[in-house]
């Protein structure tokens, strides 16, 4: 009686442990399948039930692209990987012990490396040999990190078996073919199937490597998430998230009920009778030609109809664009443009310097664009192409001039301010008047509630503005004055981040947070939909801020340089300019598109600030690589501090 | 059977690996070995003494060191309950584990922000229970969450393995012989599992100790890890030659995990899956 209880006991205990560790398993993919059911667009507020991110998930190019992409790599490069590694593995068993070791030894690198470097190692072979980065260089570098997966599943698997059966094979008389498919084969199966399973899983999961290894208008699932968890995650990829899981989850279900492959004791004869009667693997292997047909068929079909038409290859920010905009130019010039983004100016830099893809038409920022031009990374640009400049202001082309002396190089797209992002109703519940400057992010009381720009050049910007030195300064002392004040703000800071700071203003995380001006529309449209019971505003600090311009340029290596000319000019139309503005809410510094802006953009002085408010304020400049070092170690210390 | 025509099944591979492990591998070890103008030197190696650096490299440890301790303590106890009961077949134990991870590793580590933050989900159904908030996000306790969830797989699967082809005949003589549960467990469960253990420590080691991401997402860049340093040089910093001198650094202690792996592993019995 007592041992029953015990019994039952220990049973609600092991078992309440499995739950609470499946519950840890799923929790956040519970969160992700219920905000995919979410009408607004914020993580952490509820706005009724909707179905609608699963329409646009599926009428959305880009995600069934980047998920066939994601599909296809998953499927060929687990293919190869397998054929690869079991052959391999087959070979390396009858190694002598030596060679074998150094074999595994390097076997395991990649599996063992951190991805990053795997990642960064395979582009640096790839720049270095010429090979152009794209589909063909995932694909590669998913199948070598993938093959020491399905190595380590077969490995095992043919140690269990005895090389007597494949001898006693060969005595009745079968080919060492038919002899290793007949009888080794059906053996090593479940380690070969669960290999290419892992690999399959692994090639899925995979970011970093595919990040750094991915080439012009080529995304998988992750990059593309990894492009928009700048600027807040779009619902539909949650959905396409759910739908993925439950699709799996079914699929599993099923597959269970099919007969189990223990691997515990090798039951050559179940094995086989079941590979004869054709079970799934007959089932897999059709559907794997299928695919793979079918995947040539796409690419190659893709191929051809980019080669026919005239080609323009664009690199812009994420989310710096009216989709739209980019059909309209292909439907009036026939041009097609194959549009690529990037994240960070120092990201995109290495690529064009590379030229590991040759763009045509780059959108960098102040300082970048006068190192690409000091470096000699840009082309001049031929005006005459261009009729629709004198649309800019002229004012933004003499700002131009302190990274572009001759405006020779640049047409400016968008620009902005930097400044705080505060939330009126935190503010007033930890009884702060609105702040003012810079200053304001030291006052104490903002324990925890600060969110900081996580770029070196904006976080010493707001230090050195702060102290009244120069944003360009490259002294020694004033570099350090702004670090040791960094420091001493970290303590209240709740977070470095780059786009994120949208969306943590937006669910009320923080009560200010440093951010770009080009983001104040959208955020306080978005709270206004949200029906968010705080509002948003923008100041720009009285010390002085950034005046940043990001300009369309030409790389050195373009090879369709008057058409990214033809495009830029396109960007410069008034009409054009305008339904950029009203998409991105970046301000425009074209003249035409100003005047075509409703009355309330054009008086929103957080956007289009007079000329006098920014008196103190300045345009980033290239400092060097020595000084670009100085800043970065300084940096350094604040984060690890 | 023919050791010399199946050896010649093992050559594509070696190409492949010469190609695509060895060459990059090289490439790395070029640029760590160099400055920006290709001239030797040992700076980037001796960058990593550098106090930002050590502290980097320092927590990183620790935090990696602290989440595989974790997972192995979860991990265990869960192989040995899931080793009883047989649920299911073993390939569907496999698939619960390995399911999370078809959801995007981006994606999920974002959900925990969302679990996680202030005015996240768990603090809100706190709220509602007048309990008082967990604030670990942007901490470092929320990077330990964040890796243990991650690797948490890696470390279960190889230990539920190795325990999975464990004899029940073993464990009955064990009992027979007059041991109780726990001398079973020290002396016979233990012991036979530590080809998977050590498996899963690396597993879960390697990646944690690597890592990025997740000190971005849920640390709120304020903890700098070396995964971090590293990609900032590469991807911000522009000083390529320097991340990779501190790569080549982290790949010392892939080394050390490596021979740890050969002088337990011997048998390659340690899989994963």
């Amino acid at each position: 009686m007592i041992q029953t209880s015990y019994a039952k006991l220990k049973r609600f205990f092991e078992n309440f442990y499995l739950i609470c560790v499946l519950i840890f398993l799923y929790a956040p993919i519970a969160v992700m399948m219920v905000l995919s059911f979410n009408s607004s667009k914020s993580r952490s507020q509820w706005g009724g039930f909707t179905l609608k991110w699963y329409r646009q998930m599926f009428d959305s190019a880009p995600i069934m692209e980047a998920l066939y992409n994601t599909l296809l790599i998953a499927f060929l490069s687990a293919l190869i990987a397998t054929v690869l590694g079991t052959a391999a593995a087959i070979g390396i068993n009858s190694m002598k012990k030596l060679p074998r070791t150094v074999f595994m030894g390097v076997n395991n690198i990649p599996m063992l490396n951190s991805d990053i470097v795997t990642g960064i190692s395979l582009m640096l072979m790839f720049i270095a040999f010429g090979i152009s980065l794209g589909f063909r260089t995932i694909l590669l570098a998913h199948i070598t990190f993938n093959v020491p997966y399905v190595m380590l599943s077969v490995l095992p698997k043919l140690r269990q078996t005895s090389k007597y059966t494949y001898e006693a094979a060969m005595d009745l008389g079968a080919g060492p073919v038919s002899a290793f498919f007949k009888v080794v084969f059906p053996d090593i199966l479940p380690g070969v199937l669960s290999g290419f399973l892992m690999a399959f899983t692994m090639s899925l999961d995979d970011f970093i490597i595919t990040h750094f290894t991915r080439g012009a208008g080529i995304n998988t699932l992750s990059t593309l998430i990894y492009s928009e968890v700048r600027r807040g995650i779009k619902p539909s990829m949650y959905a396409l998230s759910t739908l993925i899981f439950v699709t799996v989850l079914a699929l599993l279900l099923l597959t269970n009920f099919a007969p189990a492959e223990n691997g515990k004791e090798p039951d050559v004869s179940a094995a086989r009778a079941r590979f004869k009667k054709g079970g799934y693997e007959k089932w897999l292997l059709t559907a794997v030609s299928f695919c793979i047909v079918a995947g040539v068929c796409y690419t190659s079909w893709r191929h051809l109809a980019a080669a026919r038409s005239d080609e323009l290859y664009v690199y812009n920010w994420g989310e710096y664009i009216d989709e739209s905009v980019i059909e309209l130019f292909e439907e009036e010039t026939g041009i097609h443009v194959t549009y690529d983004l990037f994240e960070t100016n120092e990201e995109m830099y290495p690529v064009i310097e590379a030229g590991a893809v040759l763009y045509d038409a780059v959108c960098p920022s102040d300082y970048m664009i006068q190192k690409m031009a000091e470096n000699g990374l840009l082309s001049e640009i031929n005006f005459n192409n261009i009729p629709n400049l004198d649309q800019i202001d002229p004012v933004y082309l003499e700002r131009s001039q302190s990274f572009d002396p001759q405006n020779e190089y640049s047409v400016p797209y968008t620009w902005g301010t930097v400044g705080i992002l505060y939330n009126t109703k935190r503010l007033a519940e930890l009884g702060i008047p609105a702040p003012t400057g810079w200053k304001d992010l030291w006052d104490e009381r903002y324990q925890g509630e600060i969110l900081m720009q996580d770029s070196v050049r904006d976080a010493f910007m707001v230090a050195l503005k702060t102290l009244g030195f120069s944003m360009n300064s490259t002294s020694t002392e004033e570099l350090s004055a702004a670090r040791d004040l960094l420091l001493a703000q970290k303590p209240l800071v709740q977070a470095y981040v780059v786009d994120q700071v949208r969306d943590k203003m937006l669910s009320g995380e923080a009560a200010v947070g440093v951010i770009y001006s080009g983001e104040l529309l959208y955020l306080q449209e978005e709270a206004e939909s949200l029906g968010l019971d705080f509002t948003l505003e923008y100041v720009i600090p009285e010390e002085g801020t950034n005046i940043w311009i990001d300009s369309w340029v030409i790389p050195y290596n373009a090879r369709n340089k008057e058409n990214a000319e033809k495009w830029i000019n396109f960007l410069c139309r008034p009409d054009i300019a305008r339904m950029n503005f009203e998409y991105i809410t970046y301000a425009t510094p074209n003249q035409g598109a100003f005047e075509l802006l409703d009355e309330e953009y054009q008086n929103n002085h957080s956007v289009f600030p007079d000329v006098s408010e920014l008196a103190t304020s300045e345009v980033f400049q290239y400092l060097g690589t020595e000084a670009d070092d100085y800043y970065s170690a300084l940096w350094k210390e604040i984060k690890a501090h | 059977m023919n050791k010399k025509s199946t050896r010649i099944l093992a050559y594509p591979y070696l190409v492949w690996m010469a190609g695509f492990t060895v060459i990059p591998l090289l490439m790395i070890c070029y640029y760590g070995l160099t400055d920006r103008t290709g001239a030797f030197t040992l700076d980037n190696i001796l960058a990593v003494a550098s106090t930002e650096h050590m502290k980097a490299l320092w927590l990183s440890l620790s935090l990696s060191l602290i989440s595989t301790l974790i997972c192995l303590l979860i991990s265990y106890p869960l192989a040995l309950i899931l080793r009883q009961h047989h649920i299911g077949k073993s390939s569907f134990v496999v698939f619960i584990f390995i399911l999370p991870m078809w959801m995007n590793f981006l994606l999920r580590t974002m959900a925990w922000q969302t679990l996680l933050e202030k005015n996240g989900v768990i603090n809100s159904l706190l709220s509602v229970l007048r309990l008082p908030p967990l604030a670990i996000i942007n901490t470092p306790a929320a990077i330990i969450l964040g890796m243990v969830y991650n690797f948490l797989p890696f470390m279960v699967l190889p230990i539920y393995n190795v325990l999975a082809k464990i004899d029940d005949n073993v464990m009955n003589a064990a009992r027979d012989l007059g041991a109780d549960n726990v001398t079973t467990l020290t002396k016979i469960l233990l012991p036979l599992s530590i080809p998977g253990i050590i498996s899963g420590i690396t597993m879960v080691f390697v990646p944690a100790l690597t890592t990025f991401v997740i000190s971005n997402l849920l640390g709120g860049s304020k903890i700098l890890l070396i995964g971090n340093v590293i990609e900032q040089e590469f991807t911000r910093g522009s000083n390529w030659n320097l991340g990779a001198g501190l790569s080549m650094v982290l790949m010392v202690f892939i080394l050390i995990s490596m021979t740890l792996i050969a002088k337990y592993d011997k048998n390659g019995e340690g899989t994963a899956f």
